[in-house]
């Protein structure tokens, strides 16, 4: 138990147990909320992500400046060391995903290497991926990043890009940056935060009319549809109905890079999400996150690694796709000697714990067909099917 | 609480406690205040054995220390409590358990292992008890005979007759004569068996008075666990040893031992039989971390009657190996104890007091 989670009983003594109150109140609970209620809770998320990051961070799990700087001030916290494992190899793996789609890794070909490539961050947050990517100038020139998320978490995060030199560099040159009025949109030359309600997006893939200022406008005008494409959903798209999750999707695989006749258009998705909602461990994770109104509403539909796969296929990443379990991950993505170093940053004695927790989150990823340059991901060992 | 309601109040039933008394939830400092209380008050009736979790060390990450600070604002109550933890015994052996349980009642789903037709053949070796108390599962093993017609099953068992008297009569032809159900000595410890160790008297030898050391005889006992492979490995845990059925084998044999009962790992079913029963792994925290959802067990022991309750074997010693190995006949004679276990569940959050605020355990979003 992390520390902000134990009851401060000295609460208690003072005033009438408001807190006891609160919590039996009855009418916060899961489903019953307005929709803007369940949204700041979806948006509060973010923070859960942002804390757990720094604590991997601050213990030497991640090598990651930014951390600080994204993570509200007096938040910090140690988490558990199953947590902590868990943030260390759900970051690593889409590290490697992302940076082999680059070419980066030893080995790429050079050509695609230095080919302009752009990611698409969906929900993105605090995340500090981006300034991971883009914090030289070469970087820069070859790759472009979009995030996509609510108005209020980009806000936050424009506010600690303006007060931090660090988070300043991937802006390039400062003349180039423009940030809306209300703080809560920005583009630069290679770095773009739209201030979107996904489900926007699910709106536009049917066709509906958006108004003229919307900034879904603004989305399609920036986002180039000729560079090979990633898109990334971090616990993202679960919280959307299945409805929804399949329409922001679409969007991407048919409103703005509808698939041409001759396929060659380089698109792929990463997706990380909870699984395996059906046993012991899955009911308590749902009923535990329904507790603080949190919803899951597509775990049941892609509960599985094979459903997760089956998804991507449908939803037009049909040249490939692949999943695989944070155990699995941990057990064969993660080197032996970096094993040895990780499991010796903490003395992680709830070995059982971890496996049950690390069996019900994925990684999962597809690419389109015709896509070229993924033999990088073809590489990488995905887990077999579950029987 | 639960397990109490479950188990039995002190100081109707004896219990024993394997350790990992804190870092467990958001209570772990009343959890403990509570067992030390008891303690205090029903000396006899109460023992609790040192867990890995009894430790400066991993109190600090696991939660226990920020929860004392949380409550108490300084880290004294934390620093008190570690010198009692500094206290408590690596391992207990539990003496004259009865090799025979007495039937609970009807059996639902039976799934009976034994193939004995009718239980007047068989006695009730294992039963499995649901947190009301319905029996969800027994197993059976053959009554022990005066000759050695009872089949394959015989060479390894008492050929001694069975006790004669009923249970608290005493009633049995001679001294002798109720060693048929003796049991050999169940083993208390709160991870497992350490290579430095072979005998339990070495257990008796540590300097225990001190923190867990990261390794060495004291660590094993409290880190180790058991695991499906031959002789000793390396714990992924990065403390203590992995260990195999060969070795549970060896130690049992040479120390008397029928069964070692342990703790340390999550069991989803609440308990874990390995290596044809001659260790078991005790879960006794529901739906661990409120995270887990799992189920939790308690062991429950019989108390061998049949010599008025005395127990033959003072302090572990009875039978000791001499070197001898005439003895080996004698020892085959060691039966195990006959084990029930009652399974429950976490209570329902209504009926638990006050949690000032809903638990909240930790995901990934």
């Amino acid at each position: 138990m992390s520390a902000s989670q134990i009851p401060n009983l000295n609460t208690l003594r003072r005033g009438a147990g408001r807190g006891r109150l609160r919590g039996r109140g009855g009418h916060e609970g899961p489903g019953s909320g307005s929709r803007g209620h369940n949204d700041r809770v979806v948006q509060g998320t973010d923070n859960d992500a942002s804390v757990s990051r720094l604590s991997a961070v601050g213990l030497g799990y991640l090598d990651d400046p930014h951390a600080r700087a994204l993570t509200p001030p007096g938040q910090e916290t140690r988490r558990l060391p199953i947590i902590n494992r868990g943030t260390y190899v759900r970051t690593t793996a889409i590290d490697q995903l992302v940076s082999r789609f680059l070419g980066s890794t030893p080995g790429s070909d050079p050509t695609w290497k230095q080919k302009k490539k752009q990611i698409i961050s969906l929900g993105a947050g605090s995340d500090t991926r981006v300034f991971r990517l883009l914090s030289s100038p070469e970087a820069q020139n070859n790759l472009v990043y979009h995030e996509i998320d609510f108005a209020v978490n980009n806000a936050a995060k424009i506010k600690a890009i303006r007060g931090t030199a660090l988070l300043q560099r991937v802006l390039g040159r400062l003349e180039d940056v423009t940030i809306s009025d209300g703080g809560d949109e920005l583009h630069s030359r290679a770095y773009h935060i739209h201030p979107v309600d996904l489900r926007t997006l699910a709106q536009r893939a049917e066709n509906e009319t958006l108004p003229a200022t919307s900034p879904v406008n603004r989305l399609q005008e920036t986002v180039d549809t000729t560079l090979p494409t990633l898109l990334l959903s971090e616990c993202c798209l679960i919280y959307l109905s299945p409805n929804e999750a399949d329409g922001v999707v679409r969007f991407f695989t048919q409103t703005l890079f509808p698939p041409s006749d001759d396929r060659t258009e380089t698109l792929a998705l990463v997706l990380y999400e909870p699984i395996r909602p059906d046993d012991a461990f899955g009911r308590t994770m749902v009923a535990n996150l329904a507790t603080r109104g949190i919803q899951l509403q597509t775990l049941h539909k892609y509960a599985s690694l094979g459903a997760q796969r089956k998804r991507l296929d449908e939803q037009g990443f049909d040249g490939g796709q692949a999943a695989a379990d944070v155990d699995f991950l941990w057990g064969r993505w993660v080197g032996e000697e970096e094993k040895e170093r990780v499991a010796g940053l903490e003395m992680l004695d709830e070995m059982e714990e971890w496996k049950l927790l690390a069996q019900h989150y994925c990684v999962a990823w597809g690419w389109r067909e015709g896509s070229t340059w993924f033999d990088g991901w073809r590489e990488l060992e995905e887990q077999p099917a579950e029987g | 609480m639960e397990l109490f309601r479950v188990g039995g109040d002190v100081p109707d039933t004896n219990y024993l406690f394997m350790g990992d008394f804190v870092d467990r939830g958001f209570y772990s400092l009343e959890s403990f205040l509570l067992l030390l209380c008891l303690k205090v008050r029903y000396p006899d009736r109460i023992t609790l054995i040192r867990g890995n979790h009894e430790s400066r060390q991993i109190t600090t990450v696991y939660g226990f220390y920020d929860e004392c600070i949380r409550k108490y604002g300084s880290a004294n109550v934390w620093r008190y409590c570690c010198e009692v933890f500094d206290y408590l015994a690596l391992g207990a052996l539990v003496l004259g358990a009865s090799a025979e349980l007495e039937p609970t009642g009807p059996v639902y789903n039976d799934t009976t292992q034994s193939t004995l037709s009718t239980t007047d053949d068989a006695e009730l070796e294992t039963e499995v008890l649901n947190s009301k108390g319905d029996v969800t599962m027994s197993t059976y093993r053959p009554r022990q005979r005066n000759s050695l017609d009872n089949g394959s099953t015989s060479s390894t068992r008492d050929p001694a007759p069975m006790r004669s008297g009923a249970p608290g009569t005493g009633a049995s032809g001679s001294g002798g004569g109720s060693s048929g159900s003796r049991t050999g000595a169940v083993l208390c410890v709160h991870g497992g068996l350490s290579p430095l160790i072979d005998t339990v008297d070495k257990i008796r030898l540590i300097d225990r008075k001190q923190e867990v050391p990261h390794e060495g005889a004291m660590c094993d006992l409290l880190w180790s666990d058991p695991d499906e492979i031959d002789g000793w490995g390396l714990s992924p845990r990065g403390a203590g040893f992995l260990f195999g059925a060969d070795i549970v084998k060896q130690f049992n044999y040479k120390n008397d031992l029928s069964l070692i009962a342990r703790a340390h790992q999550l069991v989803m079913e609440g308990y874990k039989e390995m290596f044809d029963g001659g260790i078991v792994t005790v879960w006794s925290a529901p739906n661990y971390c409120y995270r887990c959802g799992n189920v939790a067990a308690i062991l429950e022991l019989g108390e061998d009657t049949s010599n008025g309750g005395t127990v033959t074997r003072s302090n572990g010693d009875y039978g000791r190996s001499n070197g001898i190995l005439t003895n080996a006949a004698n020892k085959a004679s060691l039966r195990s104890p006959g084990r029930r276990y009652r399974v429950f569940e976490a209570a329902a959050q209504d009926t638990r007091g006050m949690p000032a605020k809903k638990p909240v355990a930790d995901y990934f979003l």
